[in-house]
């Protein structure tokens, strides 16, 4: 930190030598301003924009900027320029950016008839041409401005460093501080002389850490000016990537996590159903599908039918993808289902042919591809350290997977619900010699599998998009998670979830994904040869058959 | 009874299949279209048979059979393209336009043996079956069975169709292998050769089935019941279950590629779409839907759900889905011995009204 300060103080003495005429230049500039938008004769403004193009100063570059655009306006006698357009009840209105002497946006917005556009002649805007690397500098948009930094590497004029470092100085978003201030520490240390100087820019590039200092180190290292301080850069590469492979592990492990935990929440409710029927529901991913379809649906209703423009939607589609959901399962199970108890083979054909009709079904209605807009507070990431970004949506979605796990725990372990499930799990007949009723106990586990399908579809809708085959992506991969885990059990949903997860995951960082799903098979075919019953399996008769 | 009835059927579908369908095509009125179509039904017809030993005899839900039926298929076609190839590589060997496209250099080395006719059939045979005893050994041997075997066989047949879809496998990737022009230096595009192949499809079900017959009749095949119908007292009667299992799994794994391999050669092309899980639970479906347990159903079942799929597809290919859907669900929960179960049961509810005393010929009783 303090090497940048070192630098900031060097940058700040190469202006300030020019300081007495600053304030003299500032009026000199406002003049001229006033002449390039009311030109008191014919050639007042071609002179005006000559003057300005080569004092090069940044507070101009907005005004310049909207007059290489043709979109100079006038407002009270102010010049604007406009920005994006919107619809205001049938009429379209711009948002408005006062130019000079500050570059803000007005409060409000209007439509294009209420602007006086102020005419340029081309010629005259060609006299901008020797600014034209510069004037995004200013731009509104971070991105363009970025852009704009990046681009006065290659720039062919001396004084783009105090142009740059006048500008940054302005610089209000964070990113694009970053960016900018790596494009002026590389301009600056392409240029420094001595061994300690350009150490202490090293040491700026390295503090700042932006997306490029990696590259732009190694360059450096290879063919930098000071070859004394090559050693240096070299040395800050090594650490840089060691870092940086630090990092990238912090992120796979995250997306394991977040993997396995949507992994957990599909496998969870087949689990479940698994355990206590013994029913391979092959339309369990279709749950999830409709899961995703009611989010969507509920985002409809509430933004286009009801126009309320909140994250509401989202809240409440949460519960409701989970009743949805489980009433489908709930029909299922009395329709098809409830006949094949204990014909498991059997059962895993019927879904499947349900599952058929249901892909089928919802393609029909709902067309190949929809998508869920994520609602705005799960927008963005919490920012751990600079390049470690966690994103909310995928916090979100572990946040509500433990919230469920622990709730079906306590649902299993803590209530007469689930008591019941798991004497019924345990011994159907036994059970229901001591007048537990089976067939209900039935019914409502498969409407809280299938509920919890729902759920995870709903979450799904915050990372992909809605497509009628979405549960068929995930489904072989959670049966492979019931399968390790063992039947029916809580625990071996989570472990066996987060692992398949996590090596998912961590397998694809070293190869391509597919090859990374086989090696998974395989691992899973050896790990059966030790542990057939999965992770937690059954002990005593009951494990036999 | 039951002898003189079957007769009746295989007469009928000798005298429809080897007798009047060629000889339309050879006057004019069937077309070369409908023959291979056909053709193909039988290729399919020889999956369900191994399909039905597996499962309907054996107990054994395999989902990977559409895998192996690639298999064949993929090295017939490997055979076919090689031999129509222009593209010429670094090594002297003409390598196919898809390769030359993907800026492939050389053909890559598991592709030469496939330049041999004899070379491409036997390892058409022996990659499925060395495939087959392998993940069968290590299955088998675990004592996996039931759902578990029904889902690793799944995942098995979805991390497959993933490996086949990459360009980078060099096997055609998306599109698969396609642009066949010769087998045997005779094109395949003429009417004769269509017809050969055809013909070379029926005899080879036939074969196929005759030997399925044998095998189930056999102590082997009664072996494979005993399996199927109480897994843990065969092998405390001395048997060694897993031997039993997965010779007939390898057997399947066989059929299916021969199926495969006859297969390719006239539809023209093979792409991974033919081996992904939904095509291996639909083979197992035209078992259910015929009758497993009986090899008879397994063909009526592959014949008959393939010849609606051409029709309904043409007539309404949105609901095709559904229909197959429907299909599954009412066969699995109404008619659990499938289309010939019901027909036996119908003949004999007739039967017993006419003379009520002999009981319904001894057709294997169906146990899950």
């Amino acid at each position: 930190m303090n090497c940048i300060q070192k630098v900031w103080l060097v940058i700040l003495l190469a202006i300030g030598i020019g300081g007495g005429a600053f304030a003299q230049q500032a009026d000199s500039i406002s003049i001229k301003v006033a002449a390039v938008l009311s030109p008191p004769n014919d050639t007042a403004r071609s002179q005006a924009l000559q003057y300005l193009a080569a004092q090069k100063d940044p507070s101009t570059f907005p005004l310049l900027a909207a007059i290489n655009d043709k979109k100079l306006y006038m407002l009270d006698g102010k010049a604007v320029t406009t920005g994006e357009a919107e619809n205001f009840g049938g009429k379209e209105v711009f948002t408005v950016f006062y130019l000079y002497p500050q570059n803000k946006e007005a409060a409000v917005k209007l439509p294009a008839d209420q602007l006086q556009k102020v005419e340029i002649s081309r010629s005259e805007r060609l006299i901008l041409n020797v600014v034209l690397p510069y004037l995004n500098l200013t731009s509104h948009d971070p991105q363009k401005r970025i852009m704009a930094y990046g681009q006065l590497v290659s720039a062919q004029d001396t004084g783009k460093i105090a142009i740059l470092a006048k500008a940054l100085r302005q610089e209000a978003d964070a990113g694009a501080l970053t960016a900018g201030k790596e494009v002026l520490f590389q301009m600056k240390l392409h240029e420094a002389l001595s061994e300690p100087e350009a150490k202490a820019y090293i040491d700026s590039l390295d503090g700042n850490w932006g997306e490029n200092v990696g590259l732009i180190l190694k360059n450096y290292a290879e063919n930098g000016n000071v070859v004394s301080a090559r050693a240096y850069a070299a040395e800050k590469v090594k650490a840089l990537e060691s870092l940086q492979g630090r990092i990238e592990k912090a992120q796979n492990l995250f997306s394991g996590i977040s993997l396995g935990s949507i992994l957990i929440l599909i496998a969870l409710g087949l689990a479940i159903v698994y355990g206590l029927a013994g029913i391979i529901n092959m339309a369990h991913g279709e749950f999830l599908m409709i899961g995703a379809y009611t989010t969507y649906c509920m985002q409809s209703l509430f933004i286009d039918t009801l126009g309320v423009k909140s994250d509401l939607y989202f809240w409440v589609s949460i519960p409701v993808s989970f009743i949805v959901a489980g009433i489908f399962g709930l029909v299922l199970e009395r329709l098809v289902i409830r006949h094949l108890y204990a014909r498991p083979l059997e059962s895993l054909l019927a879904t499947w042919g349900v599952s058929l009709i249901m892909v089928q079904a919802a393609r029909s209605i709902f067309g190949d591809l929809t998508a869920v807009k994520a609602p705005a507070f799960l927008a963005g990431g919490w920012q751990l350290m600079p390049h470690l970004v966690l994103p909310y949506n995928r916090l979100f979605i572990i946040g509500l997977t433990v919230i469920v796990v622990s709730l079906t725990y306590l649902m299993l372990y803590r209530s007469r619900l689930g008591i019941r499930i798991r004497a019924v799990t345990q011994n159907r007949t036994m059970s229901a010699c001591l007048g537990v009723e089976t067939r209900r106990v039935d019914a409502i586990t498969f409407f809280l599998g299938s509920g919890l399908a729902g759920l995870a579809g709903c979450a799904m809708t915050l990372i992909g998009n809605v497509v009628p085959d979405m549960g068929q992506t995930y489904i072989v991969d959670s049966f492979l998670v019931v399968v390790t885990g063992g039947v029916g059990k809580i625990a071996g949903a989570i472990v066996s979830g987060l692992g398949i997860g996590f090596l998912t995951k961590v397998l694809e960082s070293f190869y391509e994904a597919v090859y990374g799903k086989v090696l998974i098979l395989a691992l899973i075919v050896v790990f059966l040869q030790f542990k057939p019953r999965g992770l937690f399996p059954d002990k005593g008769r009951i494990a036999e058959d | 009874m039951g002898n003189k009835k079957d007769f009746g059927l295989y007469a009928c579908g000798i005298a429809l299949f080897l007798i009047i369908l060629p000889l339309g095509n050879v006057l004019g009125f069937v077309s070369g279209n409908t023959i291979s179509l056909w053709g193909r039904y039988f290729c399919f017809a020889i999956v369900a048979l191994g399909v039905d030993l597996i499962w309907g005899y054996t107990g054994i839900l395999s989902m990977c059979q559409a895998f192996f039926f690639c298999l064949g298929g993929y090295s017939v076609a490997m055979h076919i393209v090689l031999k129509g190839a222009t593209a010429s590589g670094t090594n002297g060997i003409p390598m196919p336009d898809f390769m030359a496209w993907n800026q492939v250099e050389a053909l890559p080395f598991f592709w030469v043996p496939f330049q041999s006719f004899g070379l491409s059939l036997a390892l058409g045979l022996l990659i499925p079956a060395a495939f087959a005893l392998v993940f069968g050994y290590f299955i088998f041997r675990s004592r996996i069975r039931g759902v578990y075997m029904a889902i690793i066989t799944q995942a098995l047949a979805l991390a497959m169709w993933l490996i086949f879809l990459r360009n980078e496998t060099m096997l055609g990737g998306t599109n698969g292998l396609t642009d066949f022009k010769t087998l045997l230096g005779l094109s395949l595009s003429t009417p004769g050769m269509k017809l050969g192949l055809y013909l070379v499809s029926l005899i080879t079900l036939g074969v196929a089935f005759w030997f399925s017959r044998k095998l189930v009749d056999s102590k082997f095949g009664k072996v494979l019941q005993a399996i199927r119908d109480s897994e843990s007292r065969t092998s405390y009667t001395a048997y060694r279950v897993m031997h039993y299992k997965l010779a007939i799994f390898i057997l399947a794994a066989l059929l299916a590629a021969v199926a495969g391999m006859l297969y390719a050669p006239q539809t023209g092309i093979i792409t991974p779409g033919r081996m992904d899980v939904r095509a291996s639970v639909e083979m197992v479906m035209w078992v259910a839907i015929g009758g497993r347990g009986k090899l008879k159903g397994a063909i009526l079942g592959s014949l008959i759900v393939n010849f609606l799929y051409s029709i309904c597809t043409s007539l309404f290919p949105d609901s095709w889905l559904f229909i197959l859907g429907f299909l599954f669900v009412t066969t699995v929960l109404y008619f659990d011995k499938g289309l010939l179960g019901m027909l036996e049961t119908v003949a004999a509810k007739l039967g017993s009204k006419r003379k009520p005393s002999p009981q319904p010929a001894g057709h294997e009783v169906m146990q899950s």
